[in-house]
């Protein structure tokens, strides 16, 4: 009876239809901070410093093929901006979506080291956009075509996105569930101090009651705000703290393009009033005919695409749902062995800091300290020294190099040393394992040293 | 619940808003963590001073060179040597502040860089036209090299007496001891000119704790000071502790090497004035450091409650102790009892980790040099 009460309940959702105005101006500005995004990425110099200039690359588990490709690694920088360019424009938009969200995730899968959260975020976004019908309403490809111009779509799709964004939040806020953050305001507690010399608010960041107000907050917004954002009567209020929030984070914490693409991608939850304004505006400065935004049309899936999409989506978000708690399926702490870390909007959570010194020995006796700014940048170096499956990857760089160079045999071993949350610093990694005979699999790293200590919560 | 939240968004941001200075700072020294206060005690109590310091022992060390200079006699020399010593012990001191116009002329490099080049220090008399400024010629100048050209050129002073009596190259040796020590007292008083001119309150002004900011810069001046002069020069490389050195003892690698028997207070001061500088004890004052601000900021292992300041401060006396009990003579130390050696240096590699480590994550300062253990 409940079954088959919530299947008819699916399916009369799955007729429901709204208007494509949300999902055309989102598509606009995704298209345009994407655009934006790369440019300052290739502006700041980084395309170089991250994935020309290393001599080595930390790739992904099951993703090892995925490198930088030497200086066409421009290249997939370029068709990443023009695919933006032309999903802001919706045009040859399946196709662009397609290339943008190819390119993109290959440039994140060039190297771990860079890995951050809002990309993953950005690369399933981007994902979603392949299937939905962006283009629908106030494209290029709906001029083209006046065929497909269609004012409204199936309400899932532009539920689909908010949805991505409730998971986001909400898990982030969940994440937060934990001891050291809500109980002893840790990490916020060393964070905030570093920017006590913020004119005028500096002062409060030496506070201790400040560390845990924003703790606090940050928890409870992260948990509630997604609610808030769909809930009409909270809509603009929260959307003020959203805007608030970011760009206060954005103040405290050098976290680059992150609060833009979350202040824009709240817009999503906004009325249809408020997007047929915004695009009503802009087709004025366009001077585009009132009929073009007004097919009066439907936008329509046959049968057998929309139930291809919707089952394809219903497996996306239950993958979505279930991949954070993977680390549950891992002994040890969290936050220490980072087994399950990544991919579960766990945002700025932690303050890790180590240091790692790799010995290497050969049959014959000899032994020497690896000299790491030989191998690694700074910056693959600091993340290396916090992170297990980094420095299983670098032992292997390692044990090729000095093969090549006549180590018969090598052996190698890391002497490291981390520090969680100000806890004082110990050994991450068992200094007697030889790592070059360890393989990098989804099992329990059984030379990550326990952590000694218990971090309660989620 | 929204107009809660939303109005504890606005009363935090109009909190931010009026609190600005109106809640008068308690000054106890040890409570502060008033960045620019640490920044100020550091220039004006401890770098400026401790150079003055440094500058007094020099300006003997040139006059008692200029006597030898230009009598080398057993009495100029030995005063030579004295005064030698003695700033060689004040620049102890100092060896550490490579931050700022120290930075600027890489002073250490041209100070205090050995052990002494000796094939290119006879080279360079020889020629009588060095370029000191290259990075080859670190080890034929500054202290090193003078402790060769005082006690290391013969066994007997006899002997060294003759060796610059020599009529035919009697001078030319004399010419290049007056080189190095007038070279030495030129970037002196280039470094402490500039700290006197702007470099003083562009230091203080610069409060934030990101890369180029003072206070990070310093930190990993101070670090890197510890790690690679004392832990490594001093202790690590000569009793062949480094994994690069083998486990193979290099005793001519000791610092003084040739006077010998000064090694072990040279280590004893630098040691010391490296916790001085943590616990900002400066002549008897006690005043804004690295200690006061790691309390202030509650830096504490949140498992044991303990201050991280206190494990810092335990593991410095743990090594104040080890170094306490070794031999003035550190080539005569490691030739009899080199495992002492070895142990100073491992304490200081857990010194190195937990300053490196716990406390840069403690200040959110990053550690922008990478280690680097070579020899």
């Amino acid at each position: 009876m409940m079954v088959t009460d919530l299947k008819t309940s699916f399916s009369s959702y799955l007729n429901q239809t709204s208007s494509a105005a949300a999902l055309a101006v989102f598509r606009m500005m995704f298209g345009v901070l994407m655009m934006i995004s790369m440019l300052r990425f290739w502006y700041k110099g980084w395309i170089f410093q991250l994935y020309i200039e290393p001599k080595h690359h930390f790739t992904f588990y099951g993703f090892e093929w995925i490198k930088p490709l030497g200086p066409y690694t421009y290249l997939l920088f370029i068709v990443a901006i023009l695919s933006a360019l032309l999903i802001c424009i919706g045009l040859f938009y399946r196709g662009a979506s397609m290339l943008f969200f190819l390119s993109f995730t290959y440039i994140e899968l060039m190297d771990k080291t860079t890995y951050l959260n809002h990309y993953y975020f950005i690369s399933l976004l981007s994902f979603l956009l392949i299937f939905l019908p962006a283009n629908a309403y106030f494209s290029v490809d709906a001029w083209r075509k006046p065929s497909i111009n269609s004012d409204k779509i199936p309400s899932w799709c532009t539920d689909s996105i908010r949805l991505l964004v409730v998971i986001l939040y909400f898990y982030a806020g969940l994440a937060k569930l934990n001891s050291d953050w809500l109980f002893h305001a840790l990490p916020m507690k060393i964070w905030l101090p570093a920017k006590n010399d913020i004119p005028l608010i500096g002062g409060l960041f030496n506070e201790l009651w400040v560390a845990y107000l924003f703790s606090w907050i940050a928890c409870l917004y992260d948990l509630s705000i997604a609610f808030l954002l769909l809930y009409k009567p909270t809509r603009k209020l929260a959307f003020l703290s959203v805007v608030t929030f970011h760009l206060l984070t954005s103040l405290l914490f050098p976290i680059g393009m992150f609060p833009y693409i979350m202040i824009g991608t709240a817009m999503i939850f906004f009325s249809t009033g408020f997007h047929h304004a915004l695009i009503g505006k802009i087709a004025a400065i366009l001077t585009i005919s009132h009929s073009f935004l007004t097919p009066v049309r439907t936008y329509s899936f046959s049968k057998f695409q929309q139930n291809l999409a919707t089952g394809g989506l219903l497996i996306f978000f239950s993958f979505q749902l279930l991949l954070p708690f993977r680390y549950l399926l891992y002994p040890g702490e969290l936050f220490w062995t980072e087994e399950g870390y990544r991919f579960s909007w766990r945002v700025m959570l932690m303050e890790k800091m180590g240091a790692a010194s790799f010995i290497v020995k050969d049959e014959l006796g000899k032994t020497i300290e690896v000299d790491n700014k030989e191998f690694l940048t700074p910056q693959q170096e600091k993340m290396m020294a916090t992170q297990p499956d980094m420095m299983l990857q670098y032992a292997h760089i390692l044990k090729e190099h000095y093969e090549i160079a006549g180590f018969k045999n090598p052996e190698i071993y890391a002497d490291t040393y981390v520090s969680l949350n100000g806890r004082i610093g110990k050994a991450l990694i068992d200094p007697t394992v030889d790592l070059s005979k360890e393989k990098e699999s989804f099992r329990p790293k059984y030379w990550i040293l326990p952590f000694q200590d218990e971090i309660k919560g989620l | 619940m929204k107009n809660n939240k939303v109005l504890i968004l606005f009363l935090l941001l109009a909190a931010m808003s009026s609190c600005v200075d109106s809640t008068e700072k308690i000054t106890q020294p040890d409570v502060s963590n008033d960045r620019k206060e640490m920044l100020t005690f550091w220039v004006e109590e401890l770098i400026l001073p401790s150079y003055a310091e440094f500058d007094k022992d020099l300006q003997a060390m040139v006059i008692s060179a200029e006597e030898f200079t230009t009598n080398p006699t057993e009495a100029s020399l030995s005063a030579f040597r004295t005064s030698w010593t003695e700033a060689y012990i004040s620049w102890q001191n100092v060896e550490m502040y490579e931050v700022g116009p120290a930075e600027k002329y890489t002073l250490r490099s041209f100070y205090n860089i050995y052990p002494a080049d000796v094939a290119g220090i006879q080279n360079n008399i020889n020629s009588g036209t060095a370029n000191l400024n290259l990075p080859s010629a670190y080890a034929q100048q500054g202290f090193p090299a003078l402790d060769f050209l005082l006690n290391g050129v013969a066994a007997q002073d006899e002997n060294i007496l003759a060796f610059y009596q020599d009529s035919e190259k009697g001078a030319q040796r004399l010419s290049y001891v007056n080189v190095l020590v007038s070279r030495m007292n030129t970037l002196l008083d280039q470094v402490i000119s500039d700290w006197k001119g702007t470099a003083k309150a562009d230091f203080i002004s610069r409060t934030g704790l990101d890369i180029g900011s003072s206070t990070a810069s310093l930190v990993n001046a101070y670090v890197l000071y510890y790690e690679r002069h004392v832990r490594s020069g001093k202790f690590g490389i000569p009793s062949g502790a480094t994994i690069a050195s083998a486990g193979t003892p290099n005793p001519d690698k000791v610092e003084a090497y040739y006077k010998k028997d000064i090694s072990g207070k040279l280590a004893k001061t630098a040691q010391l004035a490296f916790s001085n500088f943590f616990n900002g004890i400066a002549n008897g004052k006690q005043g804004p450091s690295l200690k006061s601000y790691l309390n202030s900021i509650d830096a504490k292992d949140p498992s044991t409650g303990k201050l991280l300041s206190e494990y810092i401060n335990e593991q410095f006396s743990i090594i104040e102790n080890l170094v306490e009990a070794l031999s003035d003579d550190y080539y005569y130390q490691i030739e009899t009892d080199n495992d002492a050696m070895v142990k100073v240096y491992q304490e200081m590699q857990k010194a190195v980790r937990i300053l490196k480590v716990d406390m840069t994550s403690a200040m959110s300062i990053t550690i922008t040099y990478t280690d680097n253990d070579g020899d």
